[in-house]
């Protein structure tokens, strides 16, 4: 559905983005993960055909983003980073202008209107000021804007920044129900946790590189530094350590707040042997839990040294 | 709806309308405009009918000078008020960060600059119009026509217009409304007065010996106070924007005049050269029969506001043209030479 081939964007001398690549299929969320700064507002500005990469191409549904600008338009639901809302109109009124940019026929506006209210939950909203809306409420009013033309993609720039957590989780939700409606979304974000949960697929740039791409669980995997261990034993926590060191696929231990954790290399079957070592010794062990390094741990390994 | 009724009329126009006419800004404007019209239209009829020495041709010639001042006042009325309502059009946009949401609909960069301008076009035809009732007043003095009213209400809407397209201009190339809104004061400017002072310091040079009358340069025609001057008093301008060399100072040089009648100029006593005809009543005017042609130059034989009418079209249209090659995000030609070094980040 989104292609995009060794996409370059060089401002000056500095290169914004550096042959970056990367795949998203149909009904895909796909999480774009980067410090600020790293290219990810330049990357989807590209393929909403508002700004011309130096080299490279992408490609909406088929369509290239530097070539077929309209077609592409018609296909994408653009979100930025920034809420562009215009004063004296409501939200109805609001909805209803960008519909008729899309030309969409008068009938039909009020009953898209009504649909996208509800769909992001803001029905009893529809005669308020966009102007005098909260933030969160404005990042609904904003998403519902992007959907006016019903675009089988969605180029989501940073929809949870400055929400607080009920709008976070509410906008989530909303983002969950329009994946299921068929919708393909790229979303741009630096809250880390929430893309973990939301996304199928999540690429890392920094620097204008892309540095890492793919399936969540296997970027995850790929650069998670080890496997860990949260061990809590019944008082003999020194004895303990004493018997985890010495194993050889402990990589490190350490005590942390009552609790050990243990970084290992190994599979399942490692993770069962380092239990029957400590119940061999006699350590009553009350808790065994394997912790998995998370998209944060990929995220921090990604930005702090070259991948391949 | 077709491509044309599609480019004409959009969505922008409507959402200008809305949003323009929901704010306390334009009634104030509207009536502050009315107020201002119709005090100078007050003050000067009451300055006229009260001075006996200062005018005392009946009632034609009162409705004349009225006319005179209201139209030229309306002008500088505008040339305030247009650049103020274009100037934001597209760089207000920006600063409002809805431009991208614009450039990502179907909505053609042209359509947004058309929209613009006709929302801010149809404000000023609302001033114009509600301006009429106070223009009729001068009907009831006589010494002014329909047709000059209609002219001089066209020269003041093309003036306006151009105003409107020059303001858009700015405000496309210039991204903040401040940069673009001093940039459309100073075209303004130099649109209305700064093409006339161009006919003072650049006059048209004529021999005194010869015997045809000379316009000024064709550039002052850009500015509209002279073919408005022209409509209203229905008399052609002399002793601007021509500078009379080898004036015979022993007496008046006999100038003929493409209509008929005689023309003297001499000398005057501060250097320059004063012009009168056997039949002007007024000083730096004379009478003739074809009387506000332009006698000669780019435009010879065209009507004062004929020309200005042209010209000022010919700069709206480069005006729209720029600002629609200029807007779109992604254009389809560079001013600079790409750079295309490969790509290294650090």
């Amino acid at each position: 559905m989104i292609a995009v081939e060794d996409l370059t964007k060089i401002y000056g001398n500095r290169a914004a983005l550096d042959r970056v690549s990367f795949e998203v299929p149909e009904r895909e969320i796909f999480g774009f993960v980067g410090p600020n700064g790293a290219g990810k507002t330049t990357t989807l500005r590209i393929l909403a055909a508002l700004l011309e990469p130096t080299a490279g191409r992408a490609f909406i549904d088929g369509s290239d983003v530097t070539r077929d600008r309209e077609k592409v338009h018609t296909r994408i639901g653009y979100m930025p980073d920034f809420f562009g809302v215009y004063d004296q109109l409501t939200v109805g009124e609001y909805l209803d202008f960008y519909a008729a940019c899309y030309r969409q026929p008068k009938q039909r506006r009020r009953k898209i209107v009504d649909d996208l209210l509800a769909l992001v939950g803001m029905t009893e909203r529809k005669n308020q000021q966009v102007d005098s809306l909260s933030r969160g409420l404005k990042q609904r009013v904003c998403l519902a804007r992007a959907l006016v033309h019903d675009p089988a993609v969605l180029l989501l720039d940073e929809p949870a920044s400055g929400l607080d957590p009920r709008a976070r989780v509410e906008l989530r939700e909303i983002l969950r129900e329009l994946q299921g409606m068929g919708k393909t979304i790229i979303i741009s974000s630096h809250i880390l946790p929430e893309l973990t949960e939301l996304c199928s697929m999540i690429g890392i740039i920094d620097h204008g590189r892309m540095r890492a791409t793919g399936p969540v669980h296997e970027v995850i995997a790929r650069l998670s530094s080890g496997r860990r261990l949260h061990i809590r034993v019944l008082d003999e926590k020194d004895a303990a350590l004493e018997i985890l060191a010495p194993l050889p696929a402990i990589r490190h231990v350490e005590a942390v707040n009552g609790t050990i954790e243990a970084e290992y290399d190994g599979d399942e079957r490692t993770a069962s042997d380092i239990l029957l070592a400590l119940t061999q010794a006699g350590i009553r062990v009350s808790s065994f839990a394997p912790v998995d390094g998370g998209l944060e741990d990929a995220f921090m390994k990604a930005t702090s040294e070259e991948v391949g | 709806m077709n491509v044309a009724t599609r480019a004409l009329w959009n969505p922008i126009v409507a959402k200008e309308y809305r949003t323009r006419m929901r704010t306390w800004r334009s009634p104030l404007a509207i009536t502050i405009y009315i107020v201002l019209l119709g005090g100078i239209g007050w003050a000067v009829f009451a300055a006229l009918t009260v001075s006996a020495t200062g005018f005392g041709q009946g009632p034609g010639s009162l409705g004349q000078m009225l006319f005179t001042f209201l139209i030229l006042f309306q002008v500088a009325l505008l040339a305030f008020i247009t650049p103020a309502l274009t100037a934001g059009a597209i760089s207000g946009e920006r600063e409002r960060q809805t431009l991208d949401l614009l450039f990502v609909t179907p909505i053609a960069p042209f359509s947004i600059i058309w929209g613009k301008l006709l929302a801010s076009m149809s404000f000023i035809a609302l001033l114009l119009m509600i301006s009429v009732p106070i223009f009729s007043l001068v009907f009831l003095f006589g010494g002014i026509e329909l047709d000059q009213v209609i002219s001089a209400f066209l020269v003041t809407a093309v003036t306006a217009m151009t105003l409107g397209f020059i303001g858009v201009a700015f405000s496309t190339v210039l991204r903040r409304t401040l940069a673009a809104t001093v940039a459309s004061y100073g075209a303004a400017f130099v649109l209305l007065a700064g093409t006339l002072l161009w006919g003072t310091l650049f006059p048209t040079e004529v021999d005194a010996s010869v015997t045809t009358q000379s316009a000024p340069p064709a550039i002052t025609l850009i500015s509209p106070v002279i073919p408005l001057l022209t409509i209203a008093t229905n008399l052609p301008v002399t002793g601007y924007g021509v500078r009379y060399k080898n004036v015979n100072n022993s007496g008046p040089a006999i100038l003929n005049s493409s209509g008929g009648g005689q023309q003297y100029c001499m000398a005057s006593p501060n250097g320059g050269v004063m012009c009168q005809s056997t039949t002007s009543t007024t000083p730096g005017f004379f009478q003739t029969n074809s009387v506000t042609a332009i006698p000669s130059g780019l435009f010879k034989g065209w009507q004062y506001w004929q020309a200005n009418v042209v010209m000022q079209l010919m700069i709206s249209l480069a005006a729209l043209l720029f600002s629609a090659l200029m807007l779109p995000p992604v254009r389809r030609f560079h001013l600079r030479r790409r750079r295309a070094p490969a790509p290294q980040a650090e």
